[in-house]
């Protein structure tokens, strides 16, 4: 009988604590043999599983073009997400995937590309960034925006040095007026703020924005008093889901299943769907 | 369609035949449908009212294992689930549950294939019964069914005067189990089976599903919604008493430090904390909104989506409501609205 | 019913109350029914198919949160009114009583019988309202159930073939909760049986889920239950609920000489630690 609710198995190979509630997992499947065959694209997610305590949807963070390991990145909000922040390296894991549709990287070839998260909401732009720069001749203009609370919410610390040193990419950090350390040096103010400022040129050019609903919620207008196609500001949806199949009913929002016809999708499609999510 | 006929004797001796082959012979009875082995008062008049309980749970458990687990040195063993024996024979179901069973396949095979659902369905076979116990709650005719509907159904019967039922094969199923067990019946012909069809009575139809879908097409942040169900207790007794209601949930088990199983349990978007995230933030924070998702999903997302509504009339959720909220009232309200 | 239409159209446009909490007809039954209208006083009735208990709706802020609200309750109701101002979820003044006088109501609409719990009543005149109503006179016989036998029997049986008893019993449950939100005393905001961080009681329909979620609901019902018998009617798949809910009311009278509901000024009993309390028990 083919089970779609069995997990794979994984082992936890690194763990790194991004922040003081934020961890990325480095994974590998125990079985190497479905570790070469399996693929995937840039925005999909997965269900993760702690044996006892149950399941948990996050995004794919690492890069499809990157095939040593599968990372994901989570904050502990719930029950699972406890219990996989007190798991240790050699720990194994179930995982299913992956699910849900992608980034349309191959759309955007060819224009210009700004990316916009934040908090935990970079992971499922950060492997789509990596995707972006590893294809980095496809693409014309990038531009990072990122921000957090405080300094210490920043994940992806180290990332961001990178994407600071590349000489062709035009990476911007802030924290909300008031996490700032003295020593700070990148930018101060909310996300929307920061991304009006920065004013980057909407012609030929795709934004894809993740974050908290709020942020999401002052972004966009910024986006299109900018003159952003609507069709070209793409986003990640975050709705609880459960089966990640379509069938168990918790993510159905309009007509539309989060987990099969998400969690991408442009700001032109959100406004199609009834807003609850 | 091809006509048969058997005595009830024979129909009797049939059931036994299959019982003793190992089928779940399952009947509706009062308290539910229930196994024909355990419960051996079967009564096959077409005036058995609608059973409480539909035959949904034979098909999509209120609880089952997906798989178990084992928690080895350095590794986790997964125990499977054996579905294989696994054989229902539903008789004398009634039309109304019969459709469940291609409704419910919809949702359970688009893309990824639940084999949970199907292989109990592929092994199962529906023998539906033409129905004349219709009351005041039930409303299959506003649905695109009625009490002689053979939708979902692999042979249907028709009660005839002396101890008799007509037995029309609507399926090939339905076909290679009528020639397996062809001693037990005789060749029919449709004419007593039509008058007795003819005379059976069919809830009056209250609304029109067309027009219902247009109108939650446009008015998804109507007035209307206000304090709708606004008496509504949160209780799920309407979902899972529900034919094709099919929301689930997914939890992990421990026996024991080292070994557990993982179950898929009936769920309900009643429920409050059904889309509640982590972060505490709840899209449908109040139980007008639930609602609302309840009648929309049924009469205009499952069918954009898989082209059927997802109801079949049969009016349990209003007859088990302790506060006797009235699906078809309410959707009656919105037909004449548009 | 003019005494009660009066009386209704009177509280909402004086302004005396936000909102009424009643019983209104729906096809051969009743239902409950809520209005801020004075308009919709004249829907309103009280007959014998008026079975719910409105007390469960009190608790419940969306309906609370305006102000001051007027409710139509029998005898059991105003039982459970009575247990949740002991337990300080509600104030006296916050609810307006429409007390009834009453004779009986149906549980089973199907039958002509009345509810088995109305037969041994002893709040058929409630002891605490703002005003007083008669109902139309049931046309349904009393009952003759006796479910204190009923009760007796079961006590009387081994320890293993009681527990068997009610494990045949509980595994037709579903985990609908039907039995839980319909109760006018289970108003916890987190249910334990929702709590997820730990898992306490399972969620799954199989025999030990559904032995832990029975058991454990009587156990916080313990001393506290009212006897309107909500519980059971709702169920779906007609699980003797009131068996094991009354007989912990039972234990609690006879232990305790404790009645739920029947003194507002009254401690609650497990809220409460009196120094005469029996220790025989303790081995």
């Amino acid at each position: 009988m083919e089970n779609i609710y069995k997990p794979y198995l994984m082992e936890i190979k690194e763990i790194i604590e991004e922040t003081s509630d934020t961890t990325t997992f480095r994974l590998a499947f125990k079985d190497g043999s479905i570790g070469e065959k399996f693929d995937f694209k840039a925005g999909q997610f997965a269900e993760y599983s702690v044996f006892g305590e149950g399941e948990c949807t996050f995004c794919i963070a690492s890069s499809p073009t990157r095939k040593e390991f599968i990372e994901c990145s989570f904050k502990k909000a719930g029950k699972v997400t406890t219990a996989l922040d007190r798991l240790n390296v050699g720990d194994t894991i179930g995982f299913r995937g992956p699910y849900g549709n992608y980034f349309p990287v191959d759309e955007m070839k060819g224009s210009n590309v700004v990316f916009i998260s934040g908090g935990i909401g970079l992971a499922p732009v950060r492997c789509v960034i990596d995707n972006v720069l590893d294809l980095r001749a496809d693409f014309k203009d990038i531009t990072i925006i990122y921000g957090a609370r405080s300094v210490d919410d920043l994940v992806y610390k180290d990332k961001l040095e990178d994407w600071k040193k590349m000489p062709d990419v035009k990476t911007i950090v802030t924290v909300d007026p008031g996490g700032e350390t003295p020593e700070w040096k990148g930018e101060i103010g909310f996300v929307p703020a920061i991304v009006e400022k920065a004013a980057p040129k909407a012609e030929n050019t795709y934004a894809v924005v993740c974050g908290p609903p709020i942020m999401i919620k002052y972004t966009i207008p910024v986006l299109l008093k900018l003159g952003f196609d609507e069709k070209k500001i793409v986003t990640t949806l975050e709705n609880r889901m459960k089966c990640g199949l379509g069938k168990c009913g918790r993510c159905n929002v309009g007509n539309v299943y989060v987990c099969k016809d998400g969690p991408v999708f442009t700001y032109e499609q959100m406004k199609e769907l009834p807003q609850e999510y | 369609m091809e006509e048969k006929i058997i005595t009830k004797e024979n129909l009797i001796k049939l059931s036994t035949d299959l019982v003793n082959e190992g089928f779940n012979v399952i009947a509706p009875s009062e308290k539910g449908y229930t196994l024909l082995q355990t419960d051996p008062l079967l009564s096959l008049s077409d005036s058995q009212p609608l059973p409480k309980s539909p035959f949904k749970g034979y098909l999509f458990p209120k609880t089952e294992p997906l798989f178990y687990y084992k928690k080895g040195q350095h590794d986790y063993e997964f125990v499977d689930v054996n579905l294989q024996n696994v054989k229902n024979i539903f008789l004398a179901a009634k039309p109304c549950d019969a459709a469940s069973v291609n409704i419910l396949s919809k949702v359970f095979n688009w893309d990824y294939k639940d084999e949970f659902f199907d292989i109990r369905a592929d092994n199962s076979l529906v023998i539906s019964m033409a129905c004349s116990t219709s009351d005041e709650y039930c409303f299959c005719t506003s649905v695109g069914l009625s009490p002689v509907s053979t939708k979902g159904a692999d042979l249907f019967m028709i009660p005839l005067a002396g101890d008799k039922y007509a037995i029309r094969i609507v399926t090939d199923k339905g076909k290679s189990f009528a020639e397996k067990y062809s001693k037990y019946f005789s060749d029919g012909n449709s004419v007593e089976s039509e008058k007795v069809l003819a005379g059976i009575k069919a809830p009056e139809q209250s609304f029109d599903t067309a027009k219902v879908k247009d109108w939650l097409d446009k008015n998804f942040e109507s007035e209307f919604w206000n304090g709708i169900a606004a008496t509504c207790l949160a209780c799920g007794q309407c979902a899972f008493s529900c034919p094709v209601c099919h929301c689930f949930d997914i939890v992990d088990e421990d026996y024991s430090y080292k070994e557990g199983r993982r179950m898929k349990n009936w769920d309900a978007c009643q429920f409050g904390l059904f889309t509640e995230h982590a972060s505490g933030h709840n899209p449908r924070d109040n139980q007008a909104k639930r609602y609302r998702q309840r009648i929309s999903h049924k009469f205009k997302y499952y069918k954009d989506k898989f082209d059927e509504v997802l109801c079949t009339g049969c009016g349990r959720c209003t007859r088990g409501c302790p506060v006797s909220i009235d699906i078809k009232e309410i959707v009656t309200e919105i037909n004449n609205l548009n | 019913m003019n005494n009660l239409s009066q009386i209704i159209s009177e509280l909402l446009t004086g302004g005396k109350v936000t909102k009424v909490i009643g019983y209104v007809k729906s096809g051969s039954r009743s239902k409950p029914f809520i209005s801020s209208k004075a308009e919709d006083a004249g829907k309103f009735i009280m007959d014998e198919t008026c079975v719910n208990n409105l007390a469960v709706y009190l608790t419940k802020d969306e309906i609370m949160k305006q102000g001051k609200v007027a409710v139509v309750a029998k005898g059991c109701d105003i039982r459970a009114i009575v247990a949740l101002i002991q337990e300080n979820q509600i104030k006296r003044d916050d609810v307006y009583i429409i007390g009834v006088n009453c004779q009986g109501v149906k549980e089973n609409f199907d039958s002509n019988v009345l509810a088995a719990k109305c037969t041994p009543c002893k709040v058929k005149t409630p002891a605490v309202y703002d005003v007083l109503i008669e109902m139309e006179k049931p046309k349904s016989e009393p009952s003759k159930e006796n479910k204190k036998e009923e009760i007796e029997k079961i006590s009387a049986m081994t320890d293993a073939e009681r527990f068997e008893f009610f494990e045949k019993e509980f595994e037709k449950c579903i985990k609908c909760y039907a039995c839980r939100q319909a109760c006018p005393l289970c108003y916890c905001e987190q249910c334990i049986a929702d709590k997820s961080v730990p898992r306490w009681i399972e969620s799954s329909a199989t025999k030990r889920g559904n032995m832990a979620w029975n058991i454990i609901r009587a156990f916080h019902l313990s001393g506290r239950c009212i006897g309107c018998n909500e519980c059971e009617r709702v169920c779906p798949q007609d699980i003797p609920l009131s068996l094991l809910n009354k007989k912990m009311s039972m234990v609690a009278f006879d232990e305790f000489g404790y009645e739920a509901g029947m003194d507002m000024d009254a401690p609650t009993l497990t809220g409460n630690y009196d120094i005469k309390d029996k220790e025989d028990f303790i081995q």
